[in-house]
């Protein structure tokens, strides 16, 4: 009975130990919580009042929200209808959904003129980045060192200004102007040159070149304003040091414009380049002609003449997501780089 | 007050943002009528809910339609209207084969075939012309369509040459005529003979001289034509080498399925037209004109030559241009091809299977067939002065050419709806007259170019292809036709002539395409030729 008290007693007192210790971790515990809760409350409590009092500037961001919501991922479950074999009226999901698994690729790939349409879109699209993404840049710094406010104002209305010609009528210029009968032919046979003048509308090797240089005439102007923003962010005593430390124009755009705006350059560039293959079909099918398919034909007019006019909705779909495809993989890679040798990402 | 500013501000965005939904919603219209068609029609044409000859079809048949309208361009670009809710038929559709089928297997559109008992008369056009039925007939041996046949015999030869004889005439009174060509004045009329040199030569001349005499010896156009258009195209230069050419290259030559490009006649045709055009013969611009530009051109009056179904709607001194002859070549022998534009055009009306009452609309469609109906739809009504108020000694309808001040050409673009009819021969002789001017483009077919057609060569018909065909056809058939476009415009159009070995290495590449594209339209056409030899025993 002894020994039993005596180990009962023990183990009771060791028993009485534990649950003090327990018992005092169980209170700081719940004291810790309910500090944390007190504090929750506390930002939960200031975030309602701050909501309360600023909540309806939100409101703004609605349009915004809703606009992705509907424009950019609603229609996204479309990309079903490329395992489909899919006719309009037909439901995406839904009793009678034809699914043929891969065979809208397979058709695709297996056109004889795939790889030919696919290189005319790589190349067409990494010359038009090649040149298109520089130049902004340039145009941007160079109008910042201008001296005269009223020059630069002028300068800049009247590059962008070209932004706001409609395709249709950018092209029909084109075709005035390059097409047959057109000025540089006119001159050329005027000038007693070749019989048939100038045929760059017909020639292959020069669409490339008017299509990037026409594009970029339209839009460096405008794609310039962003940088001129990021521009007008620099410290002007950044600028006032560097001139007191004898530093020239020159020197100046290079060490305090160009790392001001280093990182805007960053972003637009992993933008562009996840968007590399989508060069526009609208003006591609414009100037085309059948003297320049070689070189005309690419992924996007492709999609459009056999997916929507032939009535091949499956394939036509097949190759837009292929195209996509391809962007987000360039996009992976392009923001994967910056982030190793810049330090900047998109994520 | 700043807040209000910010207040009335985010509403407007909303209502903005609302705003275009709410018109979506309340801009359809028609449902209070018993069936809504879509038709593909262009703005200049009449409005059909208020033409007389779609008035006296619903009267007499008792049904209420409600048109609604697409231009060709919205089509264009969503030419499936299919799923669109309300529309219970489809007018001017232009379905193709392809689309037919896909549509008429899954049901969103009716065969038309299982309410024959409700159509007199497309039952009778059937059983009369097994041809016809044979062609409308999709891979599953349904009819999903409303035809239009309209035949005349003209559209397999959409090329005349014609030449400005005015021109001719002052290379005849300058003592110009190239070296070797004998011509009188008297000599220019129509059904010139010329061979293709002696053409090439006169053109040489309308090339290097001043012919329109503005002083400017640069801006005359020796020989233009529409490249790869349905009509006035180069199609019959190119065949006058001894080839059965036409736009798609593509015919039919004693039962056999032909590739024009395999041939070598069409080799050295591409190579002279390379030399016609590096000596400016061909002006640059037929490879790029819309029909269009080439109408708009031929206004200024410096055309020496040109192809085109007639001459009238070309230019503006249609009297100052002749017909000539088919170009022979250097044994004397002619050729023309024969093109694959058919007079049985099949999908031209659908009917949708939302449609809840098929067999009254099938019925007040099936009338469109009778003579009277079919010869107000293509020229228009009798009513707006489309017809002459006497008929013909055996009581057919005379199309009227005089419009006042409209052109022929504008009164039935305004005023006729084309679409679902049937005028053959026999509506030709009992019925109604041939507009006069398809009469004289006719005569002029019979006279100087038919009788020239290339040995055994006839269309392509429509063909009734099997699913996997017509899949495996659409793999094949587009990419092959933008290289063959490409290949030979490049061809044409490069400084130098296209070498041997480059039409070879262009058919090689091809090669895949080229033998099942055949091979597919040998098949289908092989089993049509069956069908048909069934049908006749």
């Amino acid at each position: 009975m002894e020994i039993n008290d005596a180990a009962f007693a023990v183990s009771a007192e060791s028993v009485g130990a534990v649950d003090e210790e327990l018992v005092e971790r169980a209170y700081e515990e719940l004291s810790e919580a309910e500090e944390v809760r007190k504090e929750g409350n506390g930002k939960w409590q200031k975030w309602k009042e701050n909501f309360k009092r600023r909540g309806w500037i939100l409101v703004f961001i609605l349009p915004a929200l809703i606009y992705i919501l509907i424009f950019c991922y609603v229609p996204m479950y479309g990309i079903l209808v490329a395992f489909q074999d899919y006719m309009p009226g037909d439901a995406i999901i839904g009793e009678g959904t034809e699914w043929v698994g891969w065979q809208n690729f397979q058709t695709f790939f297996s056109n004889p003129n795939f790889l030919d349409y696919f290189m005319n879109t790589f190349i067409l699209c990494i010359l038009g980045f090649i040149v298109g993404f520089p130049l902004p840049i340039i145009v941007a710094l160079l109008l910042n060192s201008l001296r005269s406010k009223k020059t630069k104002k002028g300068l800049q209305i009247l590059y962008y200004a070209p932004h706001f010609i409609s395709l249709v009528v950018m092209v029909g210029m084109l075709e005035l102007i390059f097409g047959s009968d057109g000025l540089l032919d006119q001159i050329s046979i005027k000038m007693g040159g070749d019989v048939n003048g100038l045929q760059l509308f017909l020639d292959a090797d020069a669409f490339r070149p008017l299509f990037i240089f026409s594009g970029n005439w339209q839009d460096f102007g405008w794609s310039a304003i962003i940088y001129l923003a990021a521009l007008s962010g620099v410290d002007p005593a950044l600028h006032e040091a560097a001139k007191v430390d004898g530093a020239s124009r020159f020197r100046r755009i290079f060490s305090v414009d160009l790392p001001a705006i280093a990182p805007t350059i960053v972003m637009l560039m992993i933008l562009s380049v996840g968007n590399l293959m989508n060069c526009g079909y609208e003006k591609v099918l414009l100037m085309q002609t059948g003297g320049n398919l070689e070189t005309s034909e690419i992924l996007s007019t492709y999609v459009y003449t056999f997916g929507l006019l032939g009535g091949q909705y499956g394939v036509g779909t097949a190759a837009g997501l292929f195209n996509s495809v391809i962007n987000v993989v360039l996009l992976v890679i392009a923001n994967y780089t910056s982030k190793r040798i810049s330090n900047n990402s998109m994520w | 007050m700043k807040r209000i500013i910010i207040g009335i501000v985010a509403v407007v965005l909303w209502i903005a943002c609302v705003i275009p939904f709410a018109m979506g919603k309340t801009s359809s219209s028609g449902s209070e009528h018993e069936f809504t068609v879509l038709a593909i029609k262009e703005d200049n044409v009449k409005d059909y809910n208020s033409m007389p000859v779609y008035l006296d079809l619903a009267e007499e048949t008792d049904t209420d339609v409600y048109w609604t309208f697409n231009t060709s361009t919205q089509y264009a670009n969503n030419p499936d209207p299919v799923g669109i809710n309300g529309i219970d038929a489809i007018y001017h559709s232009g379905f193709s084969n392809l689309r037919l089928y896909n549509y008429g297997r899954r049901g969103s559109i009716l065969a038309i075939d299982q309410y024959l008992s409700y159509m007199p008369n497309f039952s009778k056009i059937l059983d009369d012309r097994p041809d016809i039925a044979e062609a409308l007939k999709s891979p599953d041996g349904h009819i999903y369509s409303l035809p239009r046949v309209e035949e005349m015999g003209l559209k397999a030869y959409p090329n005349i040459l014609f030449l400005n004889k005015k021109w001719v005439g002052k290379l005849i009174d300058d003592g110009q005529l190239p070296a070797g060509l004998t011509l009188e004045k008297s000599d220019l009329v129509d059904g010139l003979d010329l061979s293709r040199n002696q053409f090439k030569a006169i053109l040489q001349k309308f090339n290097d001289l001043d012919m329109d005499g503005d002083g400017d010896t640069t801006n005359e156009v020796p020989l233009t034509f529409v490249s790869g258009n349905w009509q006035g195209n180069e199609s019959d230069l190119i065949a006058s080498f001894g080839v059965p050419e036409n736009r798609e290259h593509k015919t039919i030559v004693d039962g056999k399925v032909v590739f024009t490009i395999e041939d070598e006649n069409w080799y050295n045709a591409i190579v002279e037209l390379n030399d016609w055009y590096n000596r400016g013969l061909i002006r640059s611009s037929a490879f790029t004109q819309s029909q269009d530009n080439f109408l708009a051109r031929g206004q200024d009056g410096r055309y020496g030559a040109f192809y085109w179904w007639e001459k009238e709607t070309v230019v503006a001194n249609p009297d100052d241009y002749i017909v000539v002859l088919p170009l022979s070549d250097d044994n004397g022998n002619r050729y023309v091809g024969v093109s694959n534009e058919l007079e049985v055009e099949k999908g031209e009306c659908v009917i949708l299977s939302s449609c809840e009452n098929p067999e009254k609309l099938l019925a007040y469609f099936d009338k469109f067939f009778e003579p009277e109906y079919s010869a107000q739809l293509n020229y228009g009504s009798i009513e707006s002065g489309a017809f002459l108020r006497e008929r013909d000694e055996q009581g057919r309808l005379v199309p009227n050419d005089d419009h006042g001040e409209q052109s022929a050409d504008d009164f039935r673009m305004r005023n006729a709806p084309y679409g679902v009819i049937y005028l053959t021969q026999e509506q030709w002789e009992n019925d109604v007259q041939m507009e006069s001017r398809a009469v004289l483009r006719l005569d002029r077919l019979e006279k100087y170019v038919k009788p020239y057609t290339y040995e055994g060569a006839t269309s392509i018909p429509n063909l009734n292809y099997s699913a996997e065909e017509l899949n495996e056809l659409n793999v094949y058939e587009s990419s092959l036709t933008n290289n063959m476009l490409n290949w030979m415009t490049t061809a044409i159009i490069s400084a130098g002539a296209p070498s041997y070995d480059s039409w070879q290495s262009f058919l090689n590449e091809n090669r895949k395409s080229i033998d099942a594209v055949k091979s597919i339209n040998q098949t289908a056409y092989d089993r049509y030729v069956a069908a048909l030899d069934d049908e006749n025993e």
